[in-house]
């Protein structure tokens, strides 16, 4: 249904044939044109938004727990902050801050480790004396809250406007994206990923880039390689629209929650519930009932607003929630920007550091902790200061 | 027009701070209009008067003594309400924000709340978003002092559970009730088979042994159907969970608004809605009424007739070209010009696919309705075949398609024009059918237009995805469900 033709201006042969046009893929290719690269193909099976792209939380924060995420997130949280400008596009982020809310003392222990990490690297962070949490979060329920550490440099930016930006400035450098055309087979040449077919079109590729989101696996499978990790549903909800209430994104550590209002004045979040890992598109009620409750608990005055909307989208997430980003160790030439579960904010930054090493070589000490073989190296990234259920 | 309720107690509310009267227990909307006012609330960005159509939910919504967003079509009138009018600044008498209607449509294709004409990134755009924060978010918060307690839910199981309390509601609990089976009927009307009960059909009584659950929204069918959940429309109750082997959706078919200029007047009114405020309440939608529709319009005006209302015209809804009027119905054209201050209409019918989107829907690319009828069976005018939208040849670029999300035919057309073909993009370029109403009826709306404009047949394009819970529970009542239902492991 409303499928694009396959073979119809698809081109035979690209530099770097990039598999998924989310934002991870979106984001590799237009850092690939800026280092001067032009002939890059991007492929996505589904539509145009219709990944975890488009249904995630849009939050956006510099600062982790650990010194490898928050190297990482904090290069691209700066080039969040200059995007719109690199684009020639607006993607709508704002610096509204972000605030990461610890309920138990030994999280806000765990918070103010991750004070003295941000200290080290340079990020911009501070926590919020519970005396000025009322002017800081006024509806808050300051008796649910232990300490309040506060990224100013956070934001969000809403994923159409990102998604948007992104591939109008993809196309205008020369990068073609093709949506509804999927990636069938990928061909190996004597050890190196040579071309990928979309049916029985062939592109033949200097690298190839698997950017496929929740879908990361089965593009492995395809292309032979092993790929740590496994795929699941998220799910996230909207209320309806009030106007403003919540002015920071926020992470509740201990609630496994994270939301903010959009600038539609909609209390955009999910939290996490664990259940058994499954791919699936459709919703189920236990978020919705986990993420009211939270709401209820953390924001009273949320209590009679009507829940608008609940979706799904689906992840690929790595054994320590990191990314995988870099060569593949058993395939030349084929590249990974995976296991993502904080892709949204972290997809500039990746972007940059994946483009850099496919059009220079040089890898970035960034990067490097997050190298697809970690795990069999035995060096897998600890990070605490995330939001997801250990299922 | 004869009355059932004028025996009712008459109460003083508050609309925008002034008092009127109200017969105690009808829905504020029907006390509005008895007082004349139909202009109800504004559409998000250019502001257009909404009223309430019985399509789009967006028309209905106020802040009731400091709630906001409550549904004027359902909340009984009460002594002393304080119903104010939303997306108003800096008050209803004295509203600023009108202005915005003096805006070109163009002005706001992808715009106002997408990148198109915002300032790009810095201090600039940080104002802005605080801006348009303020102007799209409608109405302040609920008041500090509202209850902020959880509603506890309850689960419950049974056999079958009929969605809809009509005749084939009523017949299809009846029968599963003679064969044993445990049966709930669940109806969002305070009375099952409103609309028969208004059309004059007689109606099997439901047999003691059914449950009926009435005031109560059937948003959500999880786990394939195995889970339905219903909400009460009072804020005080707590949702409902239902375990079942069975649904049979009788949820009839409304009527999908025309797709010509001034479609989103106040003084529009689709059929049901109409008839049933006709009957119940004896409020007639205007004192000149047209009827126009696709086969059934002569017999919804002699309903309307017996209750009193003044028809004006009866037509095919493929004759009408124009609704006039800016905040209210001030004529049509149909061939002629004919003055009348209430237009009803009466089909294209088509049944709201959102239950059954939810429990038939598949894929990890797309939710794409599989087709599959899993434990969900239609009956009655939902069973019937989706009528055609007629699409105007000339089809104005001022048709609001998406009057919640103020997104016109012009919009849709710019973005069809330029390629893009596929829904669920066209969804999120425009926001059409992200408001209250959630996709029904605007979807349709708009895949007849992208149809009719590519020269496809409407079937031929997927739906975008259906979701629950369409605004119809409370964060409250939601949180009351989480003790209820565990994850599906």
């Amino acid at each position: 249904m409303n499928a694009r033709p396959v073979n119809v201006s698809l081109p035979k042969k690209a530099s770097v044939v990039i598999v998924g046009g989310g934002i991870q893929g979106l984001c590799c290719a237009f850092y690939l044109t800026t280092f001067g690269l032009r002939d890059v193909v991007v492929l996505d099976a589904g539509y145009w938004q219709g990944g975890a792209s488009g249904r995630n939380g849009t939050l956006i924060r510099p600062g982790f727990g650990g010194p490898e995420w928050t190297e990482l997130f904090k290069l691209s949280c700066d080039e969040w902050s200059q995007l719109s400008r690199k684009l020639g596009e607006n993607v709508m982020f704002t610096k509204r801050g972000y605030s990461m809310i610890a309920e138990r003392a030994e999280t806000a222990a765990m918070l103010g480790r991750a004070a003295g990490v941000h200290r080290d690297l340079g990020v911009h962070s501070y926590f919020v004396p519970q005396a000025d949490l009322p002017h800081h979060l006024p509806a808050i329920n300051h008796r649910r809250v232990a300490a309040t550490l506060h990224l100013p440099d956070g934001g969000v930016a809403p994923h159409h406007a990102a998604m948007k930006g992104l591939r109008a400035a993809c196309e205008r450098n020369g990068v073609q994206v093709f949506y509804r055309t999927a990636v069938t087979a990928f061909e190996r040449t004597g050890g190196r990923a040579s071309a990928v077919y979309a049916g029985e079109h062939r592109i033949d590729a200097g690298s190839v880039v698997i950017a496929g989101g929740g879908h990361n696996l089965k593009l492995a499978d395809l292309a032979g390689i092993r790929l740590d990790g496994y795929s699941m549903r998220i799910e996230a909800m909207a209320l309806e629209p009030i106007r403003p209430l919540i002015k920071p994104a926020l992470a509740l550590i201990d609630s496994l929650a994270y939301f903010h209002q959009t600038s539609r004045g909609e209390v955009v979040g999910g939290t996490e519930v664990p259940e058994r890992p499954r791919m699936s598109l459709s919703t189920d009620l236990p978020v919705m009932a986990a993420t009211a409750k939270v709401y209820l608990e953390m924001f009273p005055q949320l209590a009679e607003v009507r829940v608008l909307r609940h979706w799904a989208g689906m992840i690929h997430v790595s054994s320590d929630f990191g990314p995988l980003l870099g060569e593949h160790p058993d395939l030349k030439d084929l590249w990974v920007s995976a296991g993502w579960s904080y892709g949204f904010a972290g997809a500039p930054g990746a972007g940059l550091l994946l483009a850099k090493a496919i059009a220079t070589g040089e890898v970035d000490r960034r990067m490097q902790p997050f190298a697809v073989d970690r795990f069999d190296r035995g060096k897998p990234v600890a990070e605490a200061g995330i939001v997801l259920a250990k299922n | 027009m004869p009355s059932r309720s004028d025996d009712r107690q008459m109460v003083e509310f508050h609309w925008n701070g002034h008092p009127l009267l109200g017969r105690l227990g009808e829905p504020i909307a029907v006390a509005l209009r008895r007082q004349g006012i139909g202009v109800i609330a504004r559409s998000r960005k250019l502001h257009r008067p909404l009223g309430q159509s019985g399509s789009y939910i967006a028309g209905v919504l106020a802040r009731v003594d400091g709630r906001p967003n409550v549904r004027l079509d359902l909340e009984p009138v009460g002594q002393g309400m304080r119903v104010e009018a939303q997306n108003v600044w800096p008050s209803a008498r004295f509203d600023l924000l009108k202005a915005a209607q003096l805006l070109p449509a163009k002005a706001i294709y992808g715009g106002f709340e997408h990148a198109d004409w915002t300032p790009q990134g810095g201090r600039g755009y940080h104002l802005w978003e605080r801006l348009m924060a303020h102007l799209a978010g409608m109405s302040p918060p609920p008041l500090p002092s509202l209850p902020s307690e959880i509603r506890p839910g309850r689960r419950v199981q049974y056999d079958t559970v009929v969605v809809g309390g009509g005749p084939a509601g009523r017949h299809a609990a009846n029968e599963a009730a003679a064969h044993g089976r445990k049966v709930a009927v669940v109806t969002r009307g305070h009375i099952c088979g409103r609309y028969a009960a208004a059309c004059g059909v007689e109606q099997e009584a439901i047999d003691d042994r059914v449950a009926v659950f009435t005031g109560m929204e059937l948003f959500g069918s999880y786990r394939q159907g195995a889970l339905l959940v219903g909400a009460p429309h009072r804020y005080d109750q707590g949702a409902v969970a239902f375990d079942t082997q069975e649904i049979v959706l009788a949820t009839g078919r409304r009527s999908i608004p025309p797709l010509v200029p001034g479609s989103h007047v106040p003084g529009v009114m689709e059929a049901q809605a109409a008839l049933v405020m006709a009957h119940e309440h004896g409020v007639a939608p205007g004192t000149a009424v047209a009827v126009v529709g696709s086969g059934a319009q002569a017999a919804i005006a002699t309903r309307l007739t017996a209750f009193g209302a003044n028809i004006v015209h009866v037509g095919d809804v493929a004759d009408l070209t124009r609704i006039n009027g800016r905040v209210h119905v001030n004529s049509i054209d149909v061939g002629a010009t004919v003055i009348c201050d209430a237009v009803v209409h009466a089909g294209p019918w088509h049944r709201d696919p959102n239950l059954i989107f939810q429990t038939q829907s598949d894929g990890l690319l797309q939710l794409v309705s599989t087709g599959a009828s899993g434990n969900l069976r239609v009956a009655g005018a939902a069973e019937e075949a989706d009528e055609d939208v007629v699409v105007p040849a000339n089809l104005s670029d001022d048709v609001l398609i998406c009057p919640c999300m103020d997104v016109t035919a012009g919009e849709l057309l710019m973005h069809i024009d330029a390629g893009e073909t596929d829904p669920e993009v066209l969804k999120r370029l425009t926001s059409c059918g992200m408001g209250p109403c959630q996709g029904f009826p605007c979807w349709d709306s708009m895949i007849a237009v992208l149809a009719s404009r590519t020269g496809q047949h409407p079937a031929e394009f997927a739906r975008p995805s259906h979701r629950a819970p369409r605004r119809a529970i409370t964060v409250a009542q939601a949180a009351g469900l989480h003790d209820v239902v565990g994850p599906d492991r």
